[in-house]
């Protein structure tokens, strides 16, 4: 039995709202000045803040969509996305069997899970020359 | 890749753990353990570049749940990858190494590493008859944790057993065994109780440990805090039943099958802390009250002698033997005083002297 | 000893002896108070046999007339307190859960935010009843070591068991052994203490209203 069997009232997405994706609108909004103003890029971890379905719904409303999306296959998948404002992401994780494990805000002109990293790169162009080397 | 060699991300990508996938793992893991959410960044760049760290596992009075627990998920889950790729020095049941081998492999490693290692102990410890209840080659587990625990940088108590003696030190401990922390008091330990842990929690702590080389914030009971902070019962999706007092009265009511609350069945979420009802079990897949089952407190000092497991929380731990007893002495009581009661205005009445005419006329 | 050990012990060791005084101390108060009896009233009875007795068990639960301006807060808050700890008692799940352990019954409860907030209310009563207690200088005067022993013993259950609910100032299973041992320990006083009223207020009452009637105190 799963938990929809369960007889449990679930609020529509008008109600609900706790007042807190508000002041994460204004978190999100401060740091992308930063961002803008120092270069300082931020994180906000959305699981660590007491958010309703009806608080992301609004969120997500309000944050709206952008250009990019990039999907991630890492032990489960995981998605990137481009709110409406440059530079204010929104990825979230799932595990291998679909449940979410992590939902973040990345305020940043590219996610640092996107970008390749300088080790990776330096492998890849050796594992790339050691190929060339064979074909000759 | 030469200079990776021994690095934890060099022997993950052997095992087609990509690194975005092991930053991915980071940054749930520091989501899961309430910390800054940068730390996952720094997480993933200092276990990925720091060199394998030492592991010397010690099993004592265990039954290799915890083990089992870490390492036998069905598919191969980064808390198993993650242990495999530590060097874990000395494990009885993973090495292959036997006999007078295993055990210069354990001299060895604490060698090599003298006060560098990570301690993991699984286990209680059998002090009755020095210790004679649990050797392993000749010596007792209780020899063997005073020799090595002085020169391990930190220790962690895997399981009940070696966080408070677990099933072991029930009652009637015929063995005598204590929890590490009840020998050692001079090094620092995390608990990590659980009949057996979470698994993510022994990695969550192995990772603070890699990243800021300290232990993560601990609770009274020596527990990480960010597990073991709330209790199951706050965690609970079951918990609005309780608020509503729609209890199951049996494993096959209405009630069960409706998912109510399981407090009368005896569940022990209200004083158990421990993360099951937001990480769950198995990937993620389930965990004992949403399978249908009260939790039985297994991560509680002494949760095997709490009163039993089936029933409610509010209820007597053991039947009420003098109630009974009381209760007759108690009337006894009465009755023998309401005799001596009547008997003294018996004797009131007996001295009592009639008063007469004649004599208020004197 | 650790919390489980407390809380074990509470529900176990502690709860048997808590619960054998009080059952020892009640039936010995009971049957020693009842089986007194009273000399034989030689006196005609001033009135024909009405129900004095029963009637004063229940007039003497309304104020008297004017009463209630006068000292309203002996009133109001004695009934609020009274009444508010009946529910906390009687109506919490879990309390039931523990009658029925003991004796087989059972009765519905109600959910357990009503019964938190009616926990606050009987624990703001009951401190207004105290600090009226320590104003009024006849009250004060007329109070004894018992009286403010007996409501500390009536306080301590309702604010540790409201707390521990709350998860305030300690674990909940510590609270929830503090809770339990504060039970336990109006239970032992109870039955040597006036908080013995609980058994005897409506015995005493009908007695008192029955010697009123033989005397011909109107009902």
């Amino acid at each position: 039995m799963g938990l929809e069997s369960i007889p449990v009232v679930t609020q529509s997405a008008s109600d609900g709202l706790t007042g807190n994706a508000a002041a994460v609108l204004r978190e999100i909004a401060a740091r992308l000045e930063s961002l803008a103003k120092e270069g300082q890029s931020g994180i906000i971890d959305l699981g660590a803040m007491p958010l309703s379905p009806a608080d992301k719904a609004w969120l997500a409303d309000k944050l709206g969509q952008g250009e990019v999306e990039i999907n991630l296959e890492l032990d489960g998948p995981s998605h990137v996305r481009e709110t409406r404002y440059a530079g204010v992401w929104w990825l979230l994780h799932h595990n291998p069997q679909g449940a979410v494990t992590g939902e973040f805000i990345e305020i940043t002109r590219i996610p640092e899970l996107v970008l390749a990293h300088p080790a990776d790169i330096i492998s890849g162009s050796e594992s790339l020359n050691f190929l060339i080397d064979d074909l000759c | 890749m030469r200079e990776q060699e021994g690095r934890l991300v060099a022997s993950l990508a052997q095992q087609g753990i990509s690194r975005r996938t092991f930053m991915k793992y980071c940054a749930t893991l520091a989501s899961m353990m309430a910390l800054p959410p940068s730390a996952g960044i720094a997480m993933a760049e200092a276990m990925a570049s720091s060199r394998r760290p030492s592991v010397i596992w010690l099993p004592f009075q265990e039954c290799t749940g915890c083990t089992e627990s870490i390492t036998r998920s069905h598919s191969p889950t980064l808390e198993g990858l993650i242990f495999d790729a530590i060097s874990l020095d000395y494990q009885e049941t993973l090495m292959a190494a036997a006999g007078h081998q295993a055990e210069e492999a354990l001299e060895k490693a604490i060698e090599d590493n003298k006060g560098k290692f990570v301690l993991i102990i699984d286990g209680s410890v059998a002090t009755g008859l020095d210790g004679a209840y649990s050797c392993i080659a000749g010596r007792s587990n209780l020899e063997l944790l005073k020799k090595v625990a002085p020169h391990a940088a930190a220790i962690v108590a895997m399981g009940s057993c070696a966080a408070y003696g677990g099933i072991p030190k029930a009652n009637p401990n015929p063995t005598a065994a204590v929890s590490v922390s009840d020998i050692i008091k001079d090094k620092p330990i995390v608990n990590i109780p659980g009949c057996p842990p979470i698994p993510v929690v022994m990695t969550g702590v192995l990772a603070h440990f890699l990243t800021f080389g300290s232990l993560p914030e601990l609770d009274k009971l020596g527990r990480p805090k960010a597990f073991y902070g709330e209790t199951i019962h706050d965690r609970c999706y079951r918990r609005p039943f309780y608020d509503q007092g729609k209890f199951a009265k049996t494993f096959d009511d209405d009630g069960a099958r409706n998912g109510w609350c399981l407090f009368e069945l005896g569940c022990k979420g209200p004083i158990t802390y421990n993360a099951c009802a937001t990480v769950k079990w198995n990937g993620g897949t389930s965990w004992p009250v949403e399978s249908g089952h009260g939790c039985l407190g297994c991560s509680e000092p002494d949760f095997w002698d709490g009163g039993g497991f089936y029933k409610a929380l509010s209820m007597p731990a053991n039947p009420l033997k003098l109630a009974a007893g009381a209760a007759v002495a108690g009337a006894a009581a009465g009755v023998a005083i309401s005799f001596a009661n009547r008997a003294k205005k018996g004797a009131a009445k007996a001295a009592h002297e009639t008063t007469t005419l004649a004599d208020l006329e004197k | 000893m650790n919390e489980m050990q407390l809380l074990t012990w509470a529900r176990g060791t502690g709860l048997d002896f808590a619960v054998g005084i009080f059952l020892l101390g009640v039936l010995w108060r009971l049957i020693e108070i009842y089986s007194l009896g009273r000399k034989k009233d030689l006196s005609a009875a001033r009135q024909a046999a009405g129900a004095s007795g029963w009637h004063t068990i229940f007039r003497r639960s309304v104020p008297a007339e004017g009463m209630l301006k006068k000292s309203p807060v002996s009133y109001i808050g004695g009934y609020t307190f009274h009444i508010g700890l009946a529910i906390c008692v009687f109506l919490f799940a879990p309390h039931i859960k523990l009658i029925q352990s003991l004796t087989g019954l059972s009765w519905p409860g109600l959910p357990s935010q009503f019964v938190d907030l009616i926990a606050v209310v009987t624990i703001a009563a009951m401190v207004v009843v105290l600090v009226d207690r320590i104003n009024k200088p006849v009250k004060r005067y007329l109070s004894t070591f018992q009286d403010w022993f007996t409501w500390t013993l009536t306080f301590l259950p309702v604010l540790t068991g409201w707390m521990a609910v709350q998860h305030l100032l300690l674990p909940y299973t510590t609270m929830l052994a503090i809770h339990i041992l504060s039970v336990e320990l109006l239970l032992v006083f109870l039955p040597f203490t006036k908080l013995f009223h609980a058994f005897t207020v409506f015995g005493s009452r009908w007695y008192i209203g029955t010697v009123n009637g033989h005397k011909g105190v109107a009902v």
